[in-house]
């Protein structure tokens, strides 16, 4: 059947070769389009910047990494990052793990004891996340921290899977390079049981990185497993019965939530909910009290797990929780577990004894409008997202501690209801505190023991700026004892509660106000530590407020008596203004030390009641997001809930509610700003040659004129390059001589790029893949609750310090992290890349590490702003709310953040130059598209200047109504190739748009309001690349230029190979057929 | 005319099938899912459509010019580059997609299933071309026939 002649086998070769042509084009099509990931992911370099550097031109004289980081010849060196990263972690998880029991001194446990470890989770360890904040590389595992002194790194590679199904992998490709002395706590441990757990390994399979999930399994061996295994490993537990160390573990991720009575069945969870402890975890448990009468347990978590069995279990000895402590966080733990040192952290959120006690529990899940279909036409995105989901945050302002404490309080004081069944879940009859709380917000204890008091009175420096603006301030000396027989460190919390009047506006009776962090404290010794609080943080915002100018609502000091409090978590100072108030110690949980609390009356001649209504900008402070209240569009139809009747208003679960409002079906369907065609637009300036190039800009304070003079000379359709396409490549401007650059990479917890893949090669410091450490993934940090648990802002900044250094060795300039959302409640997946419920504290770890990573020419852009509430159908999801609630828990930590008052001086206006919005609603509308938010709250009110990306691919649908909300970019992830193979007209992303036509270069022409709009937008971005270390890269020369990589070669050559070929084949084909006609 | 062609005819004509049913799911695909659409579509289609009369073309040709006959022969390469240019137009815009996929978005409901149709629309086209690459060797009809 083969062709005898020559002319089948020239034909077929060419038919061959012209295949392997078109997919070697398709395939360098698909490669060229997406450049700047495929270095990312393979550490090529295919484009770079070129310039000529000389005394007049000089390149990398802006930011530089600390020369402890260099080789003497201005190269960068691996080994000392890495080491330095260590030692981070290491103190990052040694100061954020938080003891909660220790009886009879079991911990700390000296070096040298034989040790046995329970729960496949001490051999299978989680170091961080599943998606968003994982732990990249190799790591030093608990096991090897607890009983070795060096790394074995080249066998020990973190991996991750990812949620949903997504397959597993390892996190990198393997590890060659150094491996590292470390101190660990020198434990001897049971091999009996390593071994049993490594064979168990291959049925329970986990991974470093994992995810929640909807039907959760914690993936524990039972007993009998074990002893399928090895029926005698019991007998191993005399020699190694010192202690027993039992792992349990609840992961976090991206994209996932926990779900109510989400449990996989026959597992026997204690209280049938995700958080608690399975029957194999009991049993664990009860196996190590066999092994050892020292038992100690470690809670690995990103949230309430509900202890109050182990709390209140006798055999168990000590609780430790570690959360997902990073890559080499466990040398951390091992720090406190063998006494290096003491522990000092606090609890980043309350952890009660069942979450599902929490009122916001009542509305979570996964919930649509019930005429959803027919009513919202508008769809879900290029993602997938399903329309019409929501969740009515009936709970109001009382979020995680604010509710237990506060319920707390008017239950001793017996008002408001509080001691009513109604909500009671784990309190058998009447609400109770000890019954429902386990562990207090803030709580941890130490190795020893500490006083606090406040000395004297508060320092009080009350008055206002130039510009009309608030500056009230509280200064407090707290004297701090260490009172036991070990050396340690204590955070410094200090809590304030304002007046409450029922009826009135709703005041949570504690609230934390801002911390500091001891030095290290002999016993015996003190230290008078001053925490400064805003009193901005104080104030109540009040919704009903008549303004007097025709608009309601804004910040008020209710006047009358003020407490503030020192304690080791909100509870104990809560139990401190209750003792200084005279309430009824019989009735109360704990003992209250009226000397660590201090009260000051305030009436209008010490602070005058709308004091706080001008924010720190001098903009007046009104309501801004009426659209936040289901109420606003169908009056009367939710019930948030009150301290003053917490029976009566105990939230309802709002699972059925129906779309009537047709202002609220519009803005569902994202009918929200209605693009112009006729304006004249003459008067607006693009394209208008000054001569000003963008590496001139370094330094150049926002408001100066010569951003105007730049901004003119860009043109409009590079302006809306620049704005649609945010990033990580986002475009150039050749009118300004800005080079399309990736700059923009994930995650709150290190930069998510190899060393060797940095996008800035050419810096001298740059570590080439040569280098032996060349694979080192610097995001080795632990999650985000570790980093709130340290309660430590030096070390907050400092993490973001070594996260700016990391991005000058990676050549990225803005961050997208950290996460900055609020634990709303236990269940949210995403707990882990989010610091705390609490505002103040994940505020300040926020713009401490913003900060810090700024010295360094890093933009932080924390995430997502604002009201990720929850992952499931995050996309878009409505969270309804009062504006109190949104003001006072939600958008307190951005706004802490973003102010940076802490690092504000007469001639800097300190503050966070990045964000990213979230997939989420704030009520009926896009946070993307909310002018109320991204414009009068965050920028007018706040002065946010910079950058602010919306989340991938979110909105696209809305470009003109995102634009005019005052947000800055869109991230497109994957876009490149900018005004060549990325068009404006071309872009897959924008061809479908609500209420307006697809995108072109053209669509705003006619609309003056946005083409200014854009302007401020561009601005923005430009500032944000202005401050940050891109502009290293920039001076009078630098051009753009392709550099050849191994995988542009290969497809290069097999293009040119394979057509040569080609055309031969095809010659000798069509010479064979002559031939054979001339023959015939 | 089925009898008288041979393996390479059949390949042809498996590859014109083949072609024809890509062209189908690659219409789907830009159909699963309103925010998934396939910019170019007609033009894409268009291709697929034109490579599958294309591989059919030799079975005719080859029967009255002889096998490996210039217009079949050329009919051939041409089928394969439309194919090729069909599947890396459509691989092009669904890169983003896949990648959300395995990654931050493996609950898009909506993208598996543009992704699932994607992909049966390429081996649709890449197995189309291996046929004609096969059927590029051989004979598309008997010689005595």
């Amino acid at each position: 059947m083969l062709a005898k002649t020559k002319r089948g086998l020239w034909r077929g070769l060419t038919a061959l070769l012209v295949f392997v042509l078109c997919i070697s084009m398709v395939l360098g099509g698909v490669l060229e389009a997406n450049a700047g990931t495929i270095d990312t992911a393979l550490g090529t370099v295919s484009s770079g910047f070129v310039s000529e550097q000389n005394a007049n031109n000089p390149l990398y004289d802006k930011f530089t990494p600390p020369e402890e980081f260099l080789n003497a010849d201005g190269t960068g060196n691996s080994r000392a990052l890495i080491t330095a990263a260590i030692e981070l972690n290491r103190r990052e998880a040694a100061e954020g793990s938080v003891l909660l029991k220790n009886e009879n001194g079991v911990l700390p446990l000296a070096s040298g004891a034989n040790v046995t470890l329970f729960g496949i989770r001490s051999h299978s360890n989680l170091l961080g996340s599943s998606f968003g904040v994982k732990a990249q590389g190799a790591y030093i595992s608990l096991e090897q921290a607890l009983s070795q002194s060096k790394t074995d790194f080249a066998n020990t590679i973190a991996w991750s899977v990812g949620s949903r199904g997504a397959p597993p992998g390892p996190t990198v490709g393997g590890w060659s390079g150094d491996e590292f002395d470390f101190e660990g706590a020198g434990y001897n441990l049971n091999q009996t049981m390593i071994d049993i757990y490594d064979k168990l390994g291959e049925t329970y399979v986990h991974y470093e990185n994992e995810p929640a999930s909807e039907q959760y399994d914690p993936g524990e061996p039972s007993v009998d497993e074990i002893a399928g295994v090895n029926s005698d490993y019991k007998s191993s537990f005399a020699q190694y019965g010192d202690a027993a160390i039992v792992v349990i573990v609840r992961p976090s991720c991206e994209q996932l939530d926990y779900m109510p009575g989400g449990v996989v069945d026959g597992l026997d969870f204690e209280s049938g909910e995700p958080f608690s402890l399975t029957k194999n975890e009991r049993d664990m448990i009860e196996l190590a009290k066999e092994c050892s009468d020292k038992v100690i347990v470690l809670i690995q978590s990103s949230a309430s797990v509900e202890l109050g069995s182990l709390k209140n279990d006798p055999d168990v000895d000590a609780i430790l929780w570690i959360g997902a402590p990073g890559c080499y966080g466990f040398l951390g733990v091992a720090d406190l577990l063998c006494g290096r040192t003491s522990p000092s952290g606090g609890l980043f959120d309350i952890f009660t004894t069942y979450n599902m006690s929490a009122p916001a529990m009542q509305n979570f899940g996964r919930m649509f409008y019930t005429n959803t279909e027919g009513t919202i036409t508008r769809t879900g995105g290029v993602l997938g997202f399903k329309p019409g989901a929501y969740a009515i945050e009936a709970e109001g302002i009382y979020v995680g501690y604010r509710y237990y404490e506060t319920r707390y309080y008017d239950c001793v004081a017996g008002s408001g209801n509080a001691g009513s069944s109604t909500g009671a879940y784990a309190s058998s009859g009447n609400w109770n505190y000890d019954d429902e709380v386990a562990y207090g917000f803030g709580y941890g204890m130490s190795y020893t023991t500490f006083d606090y008091a406040i000395e004297g009175e508060p320092k009080f420096e009350i008055g206002t700026n130039a510009n009309g603006s608030p500056s009230a301030f509280a200064t407090f000396s707290v004297k701090v004892t260490n009172t036991g027989s070990a050396s340690g460190k204590t955070p410094v919390q200090i809590y304030g509660q304002a007046p409450y009047t029922p009826g009135g506006v709703e005041k949570p009776a504690i609230q934390l106000l801002n911390f500091e962090k001891t030095d290290v404290l002999a016993p015996g010794d003190s230290q008078t530590v001053e925490v400064k609080v805003d009193l901005q943080y104080i104030a109540s915002y009040d919704m009903e407020h008549d303004n007097g100018d025709g608009t309601k609502g804004t910040y008020i000091m209710d006047p009358g008596d003020y407490y503030f409090a020192v304690g080791n978590g909100a509870h104990d100072a809560l139990n401190a203004i209750m003792a200084m108030q005279g309430m009824d110690a019989s009735k109360m949980a704990g003992q209250g030390v009226a000397a660590q609390a201090c009260k000051k009356s305030v009436d209008e001649s010490f602070i005058s009641k709308t004091l706080f209504s001008t924010s720190k900008t001098g903009y007046k402070i009104s309501n801004q997001l009426p659209y936040s209240d289901w109420n606003y569009y169908q009056p009367g139809e939710v019930t948030y809930l009150s301290r003053a009747d917490w029976a009566g208003t105990w939230p309802k679960t709002y699972d059925s509610m129906t779309l009537t409002s047709s202002e609220l079906i519009d803005a569902l369907n994202g009918k929200i700003y209605e693009l112009r065609t006729g304006d004249d637009t003459s008067a607006i300036k693009w394209g208008v040659d000054s001569g000003i190039k963008l590496y001139e800009m370094y330094g150049v304070p926002y408001d100066d004129p010569k951003w105007d003079q730049l901004l003119d000379q860009i043109t409009l359709e590079e302006a809306m390059y620049i704005f649609t396409f945010g990033g990580p490549s986002i475009p150039g401007a050749e009118s300004i001589g800005a080079l399309e650059t990736y700059m923009t990479e994930n995650a709150g917890n290190g930069i998510a790029v190899n060393l060797s893949a940095s996008k800035d090669p050419d810096a001298p410091w740059a570590i080439p893949r040569s280098d032996p450490n060349g694979t080192w993934h610097p995001e080795v940090f632990a999650n985000a609750p570790m980093g709130a648990s340290t309660f430590n802002p030096e070390l907050m900044y400092e993490l973001g310090e070594f996260t700016g250094i990391e991005s000058l060795f990676t050549g990225i300039n803005i961050l997208w992290g950290p996460g900055l959302n609020t634990h709303r409640h236990a269940y949210n997946g995403r707990n882990g890349e989010y610091y705390s419920e609490d505002p103040v504290l994940s505020g300040v770890a926020a713009m401490e590490f913003a900060i810090g990573a700024l010295k360094y020419g890093l933009v932080a852009a924390p995430k997502h702003f604002a009201f990720n509430d929850q992952e499931t159908e995050r996309g878009g999801v409505s969270p309804w709310m009062t504006e109190q609630r949104a003001r006072e828990v939600e958008l307190r930590a951005y706004q802490i953040a973003f102010e940076a008052t802490k690092y504000d001086t007469a001639d800097y206006d300190a503050g966070m130059r990045g964000l990213m919005t979230s997939f989420s609603k704030i009520g009926a509308i896009e946070c993307t598209s909310s002018y109320g938010l991204m414009t009068e709250i965050l920028a007018n009110e706040w002065g946010f200047i910079g950058y602010a990306v919306t989340d991938i691919y979110d909105d696209v649908d809305l470009w003109t109504a995102v634009l005019n909300s005052g947000t800055t970019c869109f991230d497109t992830r994957g876009r490149e190739g900018f005004y060549g193979n990325t068009t404006l007209d071309n872009c897959d992303l924008f061809k479908t748009q609500m209420y307006s036509d697809p995108l072109s270069a053209h669509l705003i022409d006619g609309d003056a309001n946005l083409q200014l709009k854009l302007k401020d937008a561009v601005h923005k971005n430009i500032f944000a690349w202005s401050e940050s270390h891109l502009m290293n890269r920039y001076n009078a020369t630098t051009h753009f230029g392709s550099r050849m990589t191994w995988w542009r070669a290969t497809y290069m050559g097999l293009e040119i190979g394979s057509g040569v070929l080609a055309v031969a084949c095809a010659a000798l084909y069509v010479m064979s057929s002559m031939k054979k006609k001339e023959g015939k | 005319m089925l009898k008288k062609l041979s393996l390479g005819g059949y390949l042809c004509a498996l590859a014109a099938v083949l072609g024809l049913a890509g062209a189908v799911l690659t219409i789907a695909s830009g159909f699963v899912s309103a925010d998934n659409p396939l910019s170019n579509l007609p033009v894409i289609a268009a291709a697929v459509f034109a490579g599958a009369v294309l591989s059919a073309l030799p079975i005719v040709t080859s029967t009255r010019f002889g096998n490996f006959d210039l217009i079949g022969s050329a009919s051939i390469i041409a089928a394969i580059a439309l194919y090729c240019y069909a599947f890396g137009a459509a691989v092009s815009q669904r890169v983003m997609l896949i990648a959300g996929l395995f990654s931050f978005n493996s609950g898009n409901a909506a993208g598996w299933n543009v992704f699932y149709v994607s992909v049966g629309a390429w081996a649709c086209l890449l197995v189309g071309c291996l046929m004609l690459i096969v059927s590029g060797f051989l004979r598309s009809a008997k010689e005595n026939a």
